[in-house]
């Protein structure tokens, strides 16, 4: 992925664009508004990371706001240090497509642009999923490991359904309790763990082969390689 | 201010007294006008009768026989020389045109001022009527009497109660400036001097004693909450450092490095935490989310809580069920009231035994309040302890070793009152039995509607899916 960066803090800065190039993207850095401005304007990117607040005149949603105007869709991920919810919202009206909270885990922040990536690829809502030997078709509900159909509960459905969206990705368990649950807020609990035991269970307790992966101190992914 | 007042008074008496001595002045002004007007009138009567011999006989005899009393008559010849009357010559400065005319006279013993005098022409004779003005002197002079009386003792009324009343202001002002000032140098359990009158002061030192009293609730508050902060920010900072200098100094295996820098990664974690959950708190108590609200579900927000916990109570063997009368519609904040009800339900969980019973049921209320109770069979809190737990930071005894920081109860006491609402705490025997009520109106209330039955029908099926009790 070309990912542009437009962020003040030199720290937070080379901290990002070095995991952003170790993960294999390509990445662009502005340090303040005009620059952020002008690249994004200019370049074709696929994810746009934007800092909220930023030094001059020009801020990260006044950047996001004139980019919107102008017709330039790419995906935004706006990163800020503000964690309350209005600010979120208003981030997220200005024409946001995600919202991170400094501090935060770099591999939160690479599922989400991950995902951003993805969904402004154009998912299809009803066209069925697979991975390795696992299908699953949303316009049915069925879904099936090789030849055996596994029954779900409704909760147990949509959770499986956000990871093979997404799958081959990590997918944190905030992101699972934003899109799964609506929640929004750390429960401060191993709860979502528990529900990933539970369909790991169903899904993968008899094959040999396992689909859905911990991934150690970030997340989980569904996939199908080794 | 006394004097101002004095001064106030004062103005306001003139300003009654002036009209008054006008009117009075004009009344007596006109009659004393008809009065001559008849006298002169008699007086041409005898002449148009008698003639002027007549007249000045007439005006002789009076004069002698004093009838005249304090009349002033002068009948003079066209040459101003006078025939008859008790006045020597005729006023220099009067005209000799009829009418009626102010002047001063002097005759002769008596000098009169101000004197209202008529003349009239009668063929070649000049008549003059007119008036000493001394009977009304003395009523007049009472009325000035009076009038300076009046000032006098408004003055020295006034004068002596404003200095009464000040020295009490005074008195009580200075010792509420001893108070506040008591106050400024931070010693907060001062209060305003009171008594049992209801004048102004009083009720002002009385609010602002209220204010002191939230001030000090608050202040105590916040210096509980920064020391509470101090120190549960202390344990994982301590730990992160450890872990770090030990790293440092021992400096051990690759994969010993990894782990301990996860658990460092952790600490950090719980740090940020706090954070999240103060900020939240003081975004609660600021009342910044009410603009947030929508209507909602309640009975729907909860089972999706329910559902939530239903594994982790699953793999402890708690039985976790759920009852609502069906759906019922709430204006909130979701994602508080969200947060509010997992805290509550993982609260039950952190205590309830192995084997334990969790219920979350939510009911409308008679009086137009929604509660969603969840109670369970965990050890419960000391009376004693009810007040304190809705505390930040503080954790009960029955919570050492459990997980947690002590903010779930105040953010939950928070999230109720920004809903208009309350928390209650109460005992089961064994078990804890919390109850979040929040405030609906009555046009929410639960309708014995098909739709409402049918979803009635539907909570039941997902009370089944949430009991997990072997």
């Amino acid at each position: 992925m070309k990912i542009l960066l437009v962020e003040d803090n030199e720290r937070v800065s080379q901290f990002v664009i070095k995991g952003l190039l170790e993960a294999g993207h390509t990445a662009d850095h502005a340090a303040n508004g005009r620059d952020g401005m002008f690249l994004a304007a200019s370049e074709p990117y696929d994810v746009i990371i934007m800092d909220r607040m930023l030094p001059g005149d020009i801020d990260g949603l006044a950047i996001i706001e004139v980019l919107r105007k102008t017709g330039n869709r790419t995906p935004i991920l706006i990163l800020s240090a503000l964690s309350e919810v209005d600010d979120r919202i208003r981030g997220l009206r200005s024409g946001g497509d995600d919202y991170l909270t400094k501090p935060f885990a770099f591999g939160e922040l690479l599922a989400r642009l991950d995902a951003l990536h993805r969904r402004s690829q154009g998912v299809d809502r009803e066209v069925p999923l697979s991975v390795g030997n696992l299908h699953m078709d949303p316009m049915t509900r069925r879904v099936t490991r090789g030849e055996r159909q596994i029954a779900l509960q409704p909760r147990e459905f949509k959770l499986l359904e956000y990871l093979m969206r997404h799958a081959e990705q990590v997918v944190t368990r905030t992101m699972l309790l934003e899109h799964v649950w609506d929640y929004h807020f750390d429960p401060q609990t191993n709860v979502v763990d528990v529900h990933i035991s539970k369909l790991r269970q169903k899904i993968d307790a008899e094959f040999e082969r396992p689909l859905l992966r911990t991934v150690r101190n970030a997340g989980y992914m569904v996939t199908a390689g080794d | 201010m006394a004097l101002g007042y004095v001064a106030l008074g004062i103005t306001a008496l003139v300003l009654f007294a002036a009209p008054l001595w006008y009117a009075w002045q004009v009344t007596i002004q006109d009659g004393r006008s008809e009065i001559l007007q008849a006298d002169s009138q008699r007086l041409t009567d005898v002449y148009r009768r008698d003639g002027g011999d007549a007249l000045k006989n007439f005006i002789a005899t009076r004069v002698q026989m004093q009838i005249a009393g304090d009349r002033i008559l002068l009948l003079t010849d066209s040459a101003l020389q006078p025939l008859a009357g008790n006045l020597s010559h005729w006023p220099g400065n009067l005209p000799t045109t009829q009418g009626n005319y102010r002047i001063n006279i002097d005759i002769g013993e008596r000098a009169t001022q101000d004197t209202l005098v008529h003349v009239a022409q009668l063929g070649q004779y000049f008549l003059l009527v007119g008036r000493d003005n001394k009977l009304f002197a003395p009523l007049e002079r009472r009325f000035w009497y009076g009038l300076t009386a009046a000032i006098a003792v408004l003055s020295i009324a006034g004068l002596l109660v404003g200095l009464i009343t000040r020295r009490a202001l005074m008195s009580r002002i200075y010792s509420i400036g001893q108070t506040v000032s008591a106050i400024i140098h931070g010693d907060l359990k001062h209060r305003l001097p009171t008594h049992l009158s209801d004048d102004e002061l009083n009720t002002l030192a009385r609010t602002i004693n209220g204010m002191l009293d939230q001030i000090e609730l608050l202040v105590h508050g916040v210096r509980n909450v920064s020391n509470s902060i101090a120190h549960d920010l202390r344990t994982p900072l301590a730990e992160l450092r450890s872990r770090l200098e030990g790293l440092a100094l021992v400096r051990p295996s690759p994969e010993t490095t990894f782990a301990e820098i996860d658990g460092a990664v952790a600490d950090v974690d719980r740090v940020i935490h706090i954070f999240d959950a103060l900020l939240r708190l003081a975004e609660i108590d600021a009342g910044m989310r009410r603009s947030g609200f929508v209507s909602l579900d309640l009975a729907d927000l909860a089972a999706t809580a329910v559902e939530f916990y239903a594994p982790a109570a699953e793999v402890r063997n708690i039985a976790l069920t759920f009852h609502a009368d069906g759906p019922l519609s709430v204006s909130g904040d979701p994602i508080l009231l969200a947060q509010a009800l997992s805290n509550l339900i993982d609260n039950a969980l952190k205590y309830a035994p192995e084997n334990g019973v969790i219920d979350v049921a939510v009911r409308h209320r008679a009086d137009t309040k929604a509660e969603i109770a969840v109670t369970d069979n965990g050890p419960g809190i000391n009376d004693s302890e009810k007040t304190k737990v809705v505390e930040r930071f503080y954790r009960g005894d029955a919570s050492r070793g459990t997980p947690g920081v002590g903010l779930g109860l105040s953010l939950v006491q928070a999230v109720a009152k920004l809903h208009g609402g309350t928390l209650e705490l109460s005992n089961r025997d064994p078990g804890l039995c919390v109850v979040l009520v929040l405030a609906c109106g009555e046009a929410h209330a639960v309708s014995k509607s098909p739709a409402a039955a049918s979803e009635a029908a539907s909570g039941a099926a997902l009370r089944n899916t949430a009991t997990t009790a072997p």
